[in-house]
């Protein structure tokens, strides 16, 4: 990379050629103010608060836009950008409400931590605010229109990262605001509620209903993991306080996601109304009552050392839980599955980067709007830049309305014909596709890279683990293990007589069980997940369990000892 | 188009094929509005449907120009001319007050038969013979409250 020599308020600094002064300037270590500016997304220029005085320029610059050049000089705390800074803060608090104290984003705000910097004290201009209507419409979030200070980073975030297109702006001048589609209320519009708007809002404009005020960034602990809603696995970062979750962001420097996330992964976990199981219960004339560890254990030890014996496993778990689960069960001689299966790939197998590179990308049998969001949205990423979808699925299907071609599967073979005339063609399979539908890939094999798409979050770590995967309801044994731990799995009891559930949940799991062993959700127990590409990640604790809750391995280890195995 | 023309364009300022499409939205939205009277949803989807556009961008771009309309306008369009020489010309206030009184209608407004609309516009370029009122797109010079009588009656009676 080209270097350029420029001065920044006094510094001299090697730049990057091409760069931004901002960039520089960060990269530097200096301070320049931003507010529609956001490292995720394109410069826009609009908000004027980060601009600086660069020499032998007219007028002030706006640094995120500005481009360095050699022997630039740029002053970003003269007196003349200070004036300026302020001047562009009381514009933006003249107009709509900013009383900030009654704002859930008061101390973590970046137009109120600005006001703090820049020595706000009064409203120097008449505020003719007419109160907006506020936007609740969605499920899990909320536009409030008065805090809205029309940066855009909503539109951008919307537009340029997760392609949904669904968010605009509406008039202009002091009429302007943010809408949906044909200015319909945001609960009706094209929304996927992704929350991905929500997460780069530098005001309290949009709001999480779940986490509003309920702790500032000096309160709540942060702990980056991997989300277990599907198998992309996506990097989040788990923000809680007293051991509650509060709020789930993407994490901005996952390999696989970047900062994105879909509405399963960043909002249905705190959703999660289910009951806990908090302590060991064994059911005495029909009923579930509580018990110690050491007789739920025992009564367990016992039954799994006789009869013949099935042991299902969600795809949920951990790779280390995974592990011990194979190691226990194996060693009973016990039938075993994990519940989830794995997509296809004839061919060389890709990743979801490839899908930034691909001139046609052949979709078989996902519905991406449905499942493995975050896919759907690199899926019409690439279509906004002009590569082609061509799309075998159902008429409904979420992304219809992005591809070029939509057949269903009687008529696939055109479709594949085509790919293999592509340069860069990826295929996106979902599992458990039809038998035909899977021969119908063969002439791809060395020609695309597959990116299989495999049901339950973990199946290719059980597959690692030695675990045969399946839909979970084929097993009939006398004696049914299932270690459910979060997960909402159906399995019939097969004329098993003796059912063990381990579950963090009270559901149907428990009412059907014979002993039910507490278990922690998959953010209370460290370890690591296998994604859909093979990529080995990392599930870090943000909570302590229950009290009486033991680590899924904790218990795996015990019976085993309780049995003799030596594992 | 095989893959060998999808490739990005040599030459840096040749537009890709959205940003092409997108070129062509404001004469789009002319068209239509032409064609329904009024950019309502059925027209703003047709278009976006056609170019290939979000919804979002479509709105946006007609809801931020005053000359596309987003709500029904009456079967003549009364304009009139609110420029420095239809002021002068002692024509603007008059006129507009004029005709608000006879149609029972304030500026923005439509008539109840749905026939007139009355607006303001800032000139319309016939300073010579202001004051000025356009009517859908034919212009009336040196107008007088007299001849916005003759006029009126006879759109009306059209």
């Amino acid at each position: 990379m080209t270097k350029v020599q420029i001065t920044i308020d006094g510094q001299k600094i090697a730049a990057e050629a091409g760069s931004t002064v901002l960039e520089a300037a960060r990269e530097a270590g200096l301070d320049i103010p931003t507010l529609c500016h956001h490292p995720a997304l394109s410069n826009w220029g609009a908000c004027r608060i980060c601009l600086v005085e660069i020499e032998r320029q007219r007028a002030l610059q706006t640094a995120c836009t500005f481009p360095v050049t050699e022997g630039m000089v740029v002053h970003t705390e003269s007196e003349k950008v200070v004036a300026a800074r302020k001047f562009v803060l009381q514009l933006l608090f003249s107009e709509r409400n900013h009383y900030c104290m009654y704002c859930q984003m008061s101390g973590d705000c970046e137009l109120q931590s600005l006001a703090y910097r820049y020595g706000l004290t009064e409203w120097p201009y008449p505020r003719p605010v007419e109160p907006l209507a506020v936007d609740a419409t969605r499920q899990y979030f909320v536009m409030d229109h008065n805090r809205c200070i029309l940066c855009r980073r909503c539109v951008r975030a919307c537009a340029e990262l997760v392609a949904n297109h669904t968010l605009g702006v509406r008039e202009r001048g002091i009429h302007s605001m943010i809408t949906a589609d044909l200015n319909v209320p945001m609960g009706e519009s094209s929304c996927i509620q992704c929350g991905t708007c929500l997460q780069v809002c530098p005001t309290g404009a949009l709001m999480d209903l779940k986490s509003a005020y309920r702790g500032r960034e000096t309160q709540v602990e942060r702990t980056r993991s991997t989300c277990v809603g599907c198998s992309i696995g996506c990097g989040i970062e788990l923000v809680s306080r007293a051991n509650h979750l509060v709020r789930i962001e993407g994490d901005w420097d996952a390999e696989v996601n970047k900062g994105l996330l879909c509405v399963v992964g960043r909002f249905e976990p705190l959703f999660d109304d289910r009951q806990r199981v908090t302590q060991p219960l064994v059911r005495r004339r029909g009923l579930l009552e509580p018990c110690e560890w050491d007789e739920a254990l025992g009564l367990v030890a016992e039954k799994l050392s006789g009869d013949s014996l099935a042991a299902l496993i969600t795809t949920r778990a951990t790779n280390e839980t995974m592990t011990q689960f194979g190691r226990l069960f194996r060693s009973l001689g016990a039938e075993m599955a994990a519940v989830g299966s794995l997509a296809p790939a004839p061919g060389a197998e890709g990743r979801l980067t490839d899908l930034a590179e691909a001139d046609v990308i052949l979709v078989v049998g996902a519905d991406l709007k449905k499942d493995h969001q975050v896919a759907g949205a690199f899926v019409r990423r690439a279509v906004d830049r002009g590569a082609r979808l061509a799309l075998v699925a159902d008429a409904d299907n979420g992304l219809a309305s992005y591809a070029t071609w939509h057949v269903g599967f009687d008529q696939m073979d055109s479709l594949v014909g085509m790919a293999a005339q592509a340069s860069r063609p990826v295929v996106v399979c979902a599992a458990d596709l039809p038998a035909e539908a899977e021969a119908a890939l063969a002439p791809l094999a060395g020609k695309a890279s597959f990116l299989g798409l495999s049901r339950g979050s973990n199946s290719r770590g059980a597959v690692a683990a030695g675990l045969p995967l399946s839909r979970g309801g084929e097993a009939s044994a006398r004696v049914l293990y299932i270690l459910a731990e979060d997960d909402r799995l159906h399995i019939p009891r097969n004329g098993a007589g003796f059912v063990v559930a381990q579950a963090s949940y009270v559901g149907p799991l428990t009412d059907m069980a014979d002993v039910v062993l507490p278990a922690p959700i998959w953010a209370e127990q460290s370890g690591h997940v296998t994604n859909t590409e093979g990529r080995v990640q990392s599930v870090q604790a943000a909570l302590t369990p229950p009290e009486n809750v033991w680590p899924t391995v904790k218990v795996l280890k015990t019976l085993a000892g309780r049995l003799n195995l030596a594992l | 188009m095989s893959p060998e023309e999808q490739k990005q364009p040599t030459h840096p300022e040749t537009p890709t094929a959205k940003q092409a499409q997108r070129s062509m939205l404001l004469t789009a939205l002319y068209i239509a509005q032409a064609q329904y009277g009024h950019l309502n949803d059925e027209a703003l989807q047709r278009v976006a449907e056609r170019l290939g556009l979000p919804l979002s961008e479509v709105y946006s771009t007609a809801s931020f120009y005053s000359l596309y309309r987003l709500k029904p306008v009456g079967r003549y369009v009364i304009q009139v001319c609110d420029g420095l020489s239809c002021h002068l010309a002692g024509g603007a206030d008059t006129l507009v007050d004029y005709i608000r009184q006879k149609l029972g209608i304030r500026v923005g407004e439509t008539t109840s038969d749905g026939l007139f609309t009355l607006q303001t516009v800032e000139c319309v370029a016939s300073c010579g013979t202001s004051p000025a009122v356009r009517v859908n797109d034919e212009l009336y010079e040196n107008m007088t409250p007299q001849k916005v009588d003759r006029l009126l009656d006879q759109l009306a009676g059209r």
